[in-house]
């Protein structure tokens, strides 16, 4: 059976939201912030997602998890388009060089150079994916597991589709915990996966252990649920949803604070006032 | 008379992928208010039968061949829609956990009225009724994955019977309940058939069901319909082997053996050196919610030892104490004279196997034998060594001609054996298995108990483990095995001693929510022939003679 996220009733602002309108508005920030190269802007966004999160009462305790996943592969991709000197070519044509190196590794050479550029771009990099995650990690802690089948039902999908949101949303923590499972009765066959050694082949097949039963289960799992479902007639008519979603006066201006900022960075943008900026020239 | 609710005639269904029938002629009526048992052992055509009447067959299960009558209230399902027959047909499944939806209880008792697309305050209205007639109403507003296993049987019934179908059919629904919820779940089937509903309950377990007075029995044998009548005839005819009957029934009707009945297993010499020691073990996840409460016992060679206890207890944290997937918090565990805070999971292996209660939480390798070689590898035996623990296992389980098979293509039966082959070839000296009946029929179980503690017999250090222990909600088959009982209630050893002692009275047993069985009352009263608790069949001389 799927577990559920583990979620905490808060009194915030945040929460008493309309899930549906904070949907849609994260869904257009991020489009917005996409749009966006320039690190003045960027920076406003990400003090707006942080300013939500703690809006939002998320204590560190809670994300940490969470973000000692994220914050190291943002870190990593950040770093390596730096290096490579790779992403950045559509923003910028002209480079001011601050440093530039020689490394011999493997015996190969390797001269990597760092621009003023490639600074900015790597902060504005940085900042693009910190506030999307930030916006991004809103959604499982502030929104009550029961309401995602039908605030995306709002949103326009099928009955089909917005309860298989629902289902999909609670896949994750059902992993962990069959994950858990697994983990332990393997153990007590004496396997170790903090002793894992050999090549990335190796490695992988030492991993068959936990992957195989946790694959096997979730097909298993799936199964079952699709007989429960036909069992109490799902998909055999226009389905009611239990729950009703009713917008507030805030939830609409929400909305339409989301649909502005978009509508303004896409403006902006094409006037050419918002742009990939280094600073470069404002003194 | 009244009308029947469900007449079956002459029915008849093969899978797709097999070839032989998985029922056939089957017959009988059902009217409302009845409750009719279907009894029968694993494989008998109980569920088969089930899946005709609700409609997965033939519209889940396609391309079988399925021949015969059935009508529903006077209608032929084979003409309705699946959403038609779940108004009319209700199917709670044997496991609650596979039936729940819902990610909270209101989403869940729900979710088959939402699908009918039933007007919202209808909805709500006959969400709030059902859970009030189950006395659930506490539970509206939780969420379903944390109920506990009583608590999401009874939210799964209230999914069904907020449909208001008038035909029940329930599958094995006793099957996941600690004693003291079976017979809350048993009241409320009779409640449920005074109201007027027809119910089909599958079970096995006859025993229990017999105090709610079933009207009437379907008996099944491999697919074949032997029987459908008076329960007391029924109990004149069923065979003890293949359904668990009240005890008197069972002593009585043994069918005579082909070999002796096991000995039961001997007292351990209290002197023999501890395996396991617990000292005042304690066990939290958060500190507001203690799991383990100071337990402290050892299990010594020689011991044959049941844990008993109602769901949440704390049998199986204990157990993970032993093989170093927990910590206690406060107090120590000694496995081999070793403190398990200095030693890893893999090192106590070679002490304390433990069986999970699924294989398919462990089960991974392309083959058998490789399968069964994963766990002394692990701890480091020679390759010789594996070898030869492989034959071992395989032969102790019966399972040689397989070694080349994938074990994930085994029936279920196979793949639990496989299982307990992965533990015994790492020659653990304690083995441990967690509810290893549960789901099993009387026949197979006792089969794959014998062998277990047969192995523990071989004398001259050729027995493969010198204990085991068994976590279990079946009170008989601590009875019919084991010479010491771990008695748990609320984190703590309530009672540990011969089974003779800690069964003798109703006080304690109810204090910690297990119900005694009829074989234990017997063996309370033959006690003084017997001189010790025996299984049924084992006491039929003396029923005889009385």
């Amino acid at each position: 059976m799927l577990v559920n996220w583990n979620y905490k009733e808060r009194d915030t602002i945040v929460q008493k939201l309309d899930p549906r309108a904070r949907l849609i508005f994260i869904l257009l920030a991020i489009v917005a912030i996409i749009l966006t190269w320039d690190l003045r802007i960027l920076l406003l966004w990400l003090v707006l997602a942080l300013l939500s999160l703690r809006l939002a009462k998320l204590t560190w305790k809670e994300m940490r998890r969470f973000w000692l996943v994220v914050l190291p592969i943002i870190t990593f991709l950040v770093i390596l388009t730096a290096l490579t000197g790779r992403g950045g070519e559509e923003a910028y044509s002209e480079q001011h060089p601050l440093w530039q190196g020689t490394w011999i590794l493997f015996g190969r050479t390797f001269s990597p150079s760092i621009s003023i550029e490639q600074l900015f771009f790597a902060a504005s990099q940085f900042a693009r994916m910190l506030s999307m995650a930030s916006l991004g990690l809103l959604i499982p802690f502030t929104t009550h597991p029961a309401r995602y089948g039908v605030a995306f039902k709002g949103l326009g999908l099928s009955d089909k589709f917005a309860f298989a949101t629902d289902l999909a949303f609670r896949f994750v923590p059902t992993l962990g915990r069959d994950f858990q499972t697994v983990l332990d009765a393997q153990r007590a066959r004496g396997y170790e996966v903090e002793r894992l050694g050999g090549g990335l082949a190796q490695q992988a097949r030492n991993l068959a252990p936990l992957v195989i039963p946790i694959t096997i289960g979730a097909i298993l799992g799936a199964e079952d649920i699709i007989d429960a479902m036909d069992l109490r007639a799902f998909g055999t008519h226009k389905r009611t949803w239990v729950i009703e979603l009713v917008y507030q006066h805030r939830d609409h201006w929400l909305i339409a604070a989301g649909v502005l900022l978009l509508g303004l960075t896409i403006l902006l943008r094409s006037l050419g006032v918002i742009h990939f900026w280094t600073g470069i020239g404002i003194q | 008379m009244t009308t029947p609710a469900l007449i079956i005639q002459d029915l008849s269904y093969r899978y797709r992928t097999r070839q032989t029938l998985a029922l056939h002629n089957c017959t009988f009526t059902a009217s409302p208010g009845q409750i009719i048992l279907i009894a029968g052992a694993s494989g008998c055509g109980k569920t088969t039968l089930m899946r005709c009447i609700n409609g997965l067959i033939p519209r889940s299960y396609k391309g079988g061949e399925l021949a015969g009558r059935i009508e529903v209230l006077g209608q032929d399902p084979a003409a309705m829609s699946l959403a038609a027959i779940s108004q009319l047909v209700g199917t709670l499944l044997q496991d609650p956990e596979k039936q729940i939806v819902g990610s909270y209880v209101l989403n869940e008792v729900a979710f088959g009225l939402e699908n009918l697309g039933i007007p919202r305050p209808e909805i709500v209205r006959r969400v709030d009724e059902t859970l009030a007639y189950l006395g659930i109403s506490h539970l509206r507003d939780r969420e379903t994955f944390a109920l506990s296993g009583g608590e999401k049987q009874k939210v799964a019934l209230a999914g069904v019977l907020a449909m208001q179908p008038d035909i029940l059919l329930l599958d094995e629904p006793l099957a996941s309940l600690d004693p003291a919820s079976v017979q809350e779940t048993l009241r409320v089937i009779r409640r449920l058939a005074e109201g007027g509903k027809t119910v089909l309950l599958i079970e096995h377990r006859v025993e229990d069901v017999l105090h709610i007075a079933p009207d009437r029995v379907l008996y099944l044998e491999e697919g074949e319909q032997r029987f459908f009548g008076p329960v007391a005839d029924f109990l004149e005819l069923a065979d003890p082997a293949q359904v668990k009957l009240p005890a008197e029934h069972s002593a009585r009707r043994a069918r005579p053996r082909e070999q002796p009945l096991p000995p039961p297993v001997p007292p351990a010499d209290p002197q023999a050196p501890a395996l396991v020691q617990f000292e005042d073990v304690h066990f939290w996840y958060t500190p507001e919610r203690p799991v383990l409460h100071g337990v402290s016992a050892a299990i010594r060679a020689g011991d044959v030892i049941a844990l008993l206890g109602a769901n949440g207890a704390g049998k199986s944290t204990l157990v993970k104490h032993a093989i170093c997937l927990l910590r206690p918090r406060q107090g120590r565990v000694l496995v081999a004279n070793e403190d398990t805070r200095k030693v890893t999971a893999a090192q106590t292996a070679r002490t304390v196997g433990y069986v999970f209660q699924s294989p398919t939480h462990m089960l991974f390798a392309p083959t058998v034998r490789e399968e069964l070689a994963f766990g002394p590898q692990n701890i480091g035996f020679t390759a010789a060594e594996v070898t030869e623990n492989v034959a071992h296992a395989l032969r102790v389980v019966n399972l040689q001609g397989l070694e080349e098979t994938p074990p994930l293509s085994l029936s279920f039966g196979q793949q639990r054996r496989v299982g307990i082959a992965a533990i015994l070839a790492m020659r653990s000296q304690i083995l441990v298995m967690d509810e290893p009946t549960s789901g099993q029929d009387y026949r197979n179980y006792t089969g794959f108990m014998d062998a277990i503690l047969a192995m523990r017999a071989q004398g001259n250090g050729a027995a493969p483990f010198q204990a085991v222990l068994f976590i279990t909600h079946d009170i008989d088959l601590a009875v019919a095995y084991a010479n010491r009982i771990w008695l748990f209630h609320d984190g703590r050893l309530a009672a540990d001693g011969p089974p003779e002692e800690v069964l003798a009275t109703d006080d304690l047993l109810q204090r910690c929510r297990v119900a005694p069985s009829s074989l234990v009352r017997l063996n309370r009263r033959l006690l003084p022939q017997t001189g010790r608790y025996r299984r049924a069949e084992a006491l039929a001389p003396l029923l005889a003679s009385s």
